[in-house]
């Protein structure tokens, strides 16, 4: 029905107003490709940095490459990626892809296409006879809503039998409630640590063999009560899932070492000035638990500086923020000395199996992985990981069963859920909600050659989701009050080993 | 002129009612996954921009709060129905009871919307509009009793239209719907409201000085334009299962303004053909090499081509097209009739 009077006859702010609306849309999509991401190390010197290492039996052994090989008439395996392009992550689309095609070509003989650029996929590759077809790459932007709309396109246009991804929390929230929905497809995650997607949404056909962010700081709390001395402590995290899950990791641990919590603080997302919460934070504290990430954490210890004075690093544990590589470097000498959490990576670990991942696995398949550069130094970056760890367990399953999808692939969801991975940085085995338990690292900042740097101090061996308890599915979600404090026996307090490191 | 009438009214009627057929049929001819993704996303959206549209040709009101609205009512139906294993406050009711008090809750909020910018006009409005979308993205985003940045995920589906044990369902409730509100948004421009409502765009002032409540018209409408947003915003959750903030930031609010202008500003019609092109370009573009990822550029693009080319949006060109034949038909008339004229003569 035709209104009595046409827009065209309206002013000409309309046109105007929505043609700079147009402009937004359009900026709103641009991709970032301006961070960095290597973390250079140099694999010259071997040192250890403290106490008697752990003995290397407790390493796995580094994994040999299968023959190249590109399968037969069996029906193809069709695989889907779901990566980032746009958003906060964008600029990790390679590294994630880096990783799912390293794993690709070291054990189901596929072979990448551009050794320069991880994005451009992979040919070959088969299991069981069955030879794998990429049949798409997803782009996320970290929101949900964008994610489903991927992983339709992927798993329904596209028909896609098994998926890898997505990278972070909240999309992995609405992949394993869309893989419940969908019970004859298989997925594994990418690199995202929320934990409700595996705790609480627990789809029997989601699996995740890396950690959660609560899990990436499992012994930080310990480190504080028992070698920093700290009694009582305050933290303060962006107001998101993520910030609160992996608060949670350090309160729960913590507070089992015998610690009290007592003062939390939570500035909203993307706030830019902190001061009014730095001056929440108490004096009468002995340290402080900073869970504050990205664009955020350099203004929020200015607005700390400004508030409290000197920032003595010994007071500060910080979240894998503190050693994001291209990031950290910008924290400067106020800092070094911090203990912080890592992602279930350490890729300083001086073992056999964590330098032949990133020499003759990553450093092998790929060249460089833009925008970071060199490949090697990238294999440790917890996307690469992530990525990597997952479709190597996804492989291994399928090779369990041969490649038999049939039977809305209930056979290789059991073969999933009972594989085990002898991964880079330790032994990786799934629980009954098919999360990964797993070595998590500790690692600290120190100054080389007048610049910070990140240095791996201590494995923490075998953390689980859980928590001891902590955590479970009719327990809240990580938030603002939850978990409480509460002295609790865990099974890795006290049981931190000291690491061989290069560097 | 009651013959040109007709010529521009039976292309329309048969063109719309050939559209109808082909959606009552889609099953049949389209793929699942193109009726259970990407024509129930196009109904959705459609609906959404229908809201849009209808505030912008018959009251003048460009608001770009559509999409906040769709998503105070998507938010109200999650807290209201999920139970205990996300975030939100996991009130655990029956979708049923939900329903009705989830859109409720979004039209009171459209209310107070509209009456707080019902005194406003023109680029103001639009401003104020954004204003209650950014609201609306933050209050979501940062008070984490009802949501919090990550949203409320696995939102209970009714069980008749689950997508797991029938696929095309849903696709029809949303048609059904669709075609409902079309009809209502129809009935009421027609309306003494809907007369007044146009009278009030086209000339507020003598309205008001013929004694008619300018402020209490533009409200009323603005609350009725909310009901069909959220009736759209609770379509939305039961597809998606989720929502989240984003799902209600400024870009979503941009879409839903970049599918009413590249269907037409000026008649309902134009939201769900603006919505069809927009999901089909937002779902094929990135398989064309060159442009992959870049589709918010292309959507731009396209949208600076529409808006240049034909103001009036794709339905514009329709309407042209219409009246160029019109235009040749009246031609022919005019000249037979100085022959049948003289013959007469």
């Amino acid at each position: 029905m035709r209104a009595a009077r046409g827009v065209g006859s309206r002013p000409a702010w309309l046109a105007a107003s929505l043609a700079v609306a147009a402009l937004a849309a359009a900026g709103c999509g641009s991709s970032d490709n301006s961070s960095s991401s290597s973390s250079k190390k140099d694999s010259k010197t071997t040192k250890t940095a403290s106490g008697t290492p752990a003995p290397a039996s407790s390493y796995p052994d580094p994994q040999p490459a299968v023959k190249p090989r590109s399968g037969g008439s069996k029906s193809p395996i069709k695989l889907a990626i779901m990566s980032e392009c746009q958003g906060a992550f964008g600029s990790f689309d390679n590294q994630n892809m880096a990783g799912a095609v390293s794993a690709l070509s070291q054990f189901a003989g596929a072979k990448p296409k551009n050794p320069n650029k991880p994005k451009d996929g992979f040919t070959g590759g088969a299991i069981g006879g069955h030879p794998i077809k990429l049949v798409g790459v997803g782009c996320g932007d970290d929101t949900s809503a964008t994610v489903i709309k991927e992983t339709r396109r992927l798993m329904e246009q596209l028909g896609a039998d098994v998926m890898v991804g997505p990278l972070s929390g909240d999309e992995s929230i609405a992949v394993a409630n869309y893989a419940k929905q969908h019970p004859d497809k298989t997925f594994v995650d990418g690199s995202a640590g929320a934990q409700d997607t595996t705790l609480k949404v627990q789809a029997p056909n989601f699996f995740r063999f890396n950690g959660d962010g609560a899990q990436w700081n499992a012994g930080l709390g310990d480190i504080a009560y028992n070698q920093l001395g700290w009694k009582k402590a305050a933290v303060i995290s962006d107001d998101y899932s993520f910030g609160w899950t992996s608060t949670a990791g350090f309160i729960a641990d913590f507070c089992a070492a015998g610690g009290q919590i007592t003062k939390r603080v939570f500035p909203p997302l993307n706030t830019t000035d902190y001061s009014s919460f730095a001056q929440q934070l108490p004096s009468d504290v002995d340290g402080t638990f900073v869970a504050v990430g990205g664009a955020g954490l350099i203004p929020f210890l200015k607005a700390y500086e400004q508030a409290k004075g000197p920032i003595d690093s010994k007071k500060f544990v910080g979240n894998l923020f503190w050693g994001t590589p291209g990031q950290f470097e910008q924290l400067g000498p106020r800092v070094s000395g911090a203990y912080i959490g890592g992602a279930g990576t350490a890729g300083d670990l001086d073992t056999p199996a964590a330098k032949d991942y990133a020499n003759n696995i990553i450093g092998k398949w790929f060249k460089t992985i833009p925008p970071g550069g060199d490949a090697a130094p990238q294999a440790s970056s917890t996307f690469t990981y992530g990525y990597y760890v997952n479709t190597w367990g996804l492989i291994k399953g399928l090779e369990a069963v041969k490649g038999d999808l049939s039977g809305g692939q209930k056979k290789l969801q059991a073969a999933l859920a009972k594989t085990t991975l002898p991964a880079p940085y330790g032994e990786i085995k799934l629980d009954d909600n098919r999360q990964a338990i797993t070595d998590v690292f500790v690692q600290q900042l120190y100054m080389k050659d007048g610049k910070l740097a990140v240095k791996t101090v201590a494995k923490i061996p075998e953390v689980d989701q859980t928590f001891g308890g902590t955590f479970s599915a009719s327990t809240p979600a990580p938030g603002r009050k939850f978990p409480g404090c509460e002295k609790r026996s865990l099974p890795w307090l006290g049981k931190s080993q000291p690491v061989k490191v290069v560097g | 002129m009651s013959a040109a009438r007709r010529l521009t009214s039976t292309p329309d009627r048969m063109v719309g009612a050939g559209l109808v057929l082909v959606a009552l049929f889609a099953p049949l001819i389209f793929s699942e996954y193109w009726i259970s993704t990407l024509l129930t996303q196009m109904l959705i959206l459609g609906t959404a921009a229908a809201s849009l549209i209808f505030l912008s040709a018959y009251g003048g009101m460009v608001s770009l709060a559509q999409v906040a609205i769709y998503g105070v009512a998507g938010f109200a139906l999650g807290n209201l129905t999920t139970t205990g294993n996300t975030k939100g406050l996991n009130l655990g009711w029956a979708e049923l009871p939900a329903l009705p008090v989830a859109i409720g809750i979004a039209v009171v909020v459209a209310l107070v919307f509209g009456a707080l910018a019902s005194r406003s006009f023109g680029i103001y409005f639009l401003m104020i509009t954004l204003v209650f979308s950014v609201i609306a993205n933050l209050f979501f985003g940062q008070v984490t009793k009802v949501s919090g940045f990550g949203g409320i995920s696995g939102i209970p589906i009714p069980d008749v239209i689950s997508r797991t044990a029938h696929p095309e369902r849903l696709y029809f409730v949303t048609l059904a719907v669709a075609l409902v509100l079309y009809a209502l948004l129809r009935y009421v421009a027609r309306t003494p409201f809907g007369l007044t409502l146009q009278g009030i765009r086209d000339d507020p002032v003598r309205m008001s000085s013929l004694g008619y409540n300018v402020s209490l018209h533009r409200t009323l409408a603005f609350g009725f334009a909310g009901f069909v947003a959220a009736v759209a915003g609770v379509l939305f959750v039961w597809w998606n299962a989720q929502i989240a903030p984003s799902t209600i930031g400024l870009s979503a609010t941009i879409d839903v303004l970049v599918i009413a202008v590249i269907g037409g500003l000026f008649r309902l019609e134009g939201a769900w053909l603006g919505a069809l092109v927009f999901v089909i370009l937002n779902n094929y573009a990135q398989d064309v090499s060159f442009i992959g990822d870049r589709f918010h550029t292309l959507i731009g693009v396209v949208f600076l081509v529409i808006v240049l080319v034909s103001p009036n949006g794709l339905i514009g060109l329709w309407e042209r097209a219409i009246a160029g034949r019109r235009r040749s038909e009246e031609d022919v008339a005019d000249e037979r009739r100085p022959t049948e004229l003289s013959a007469a003569g």
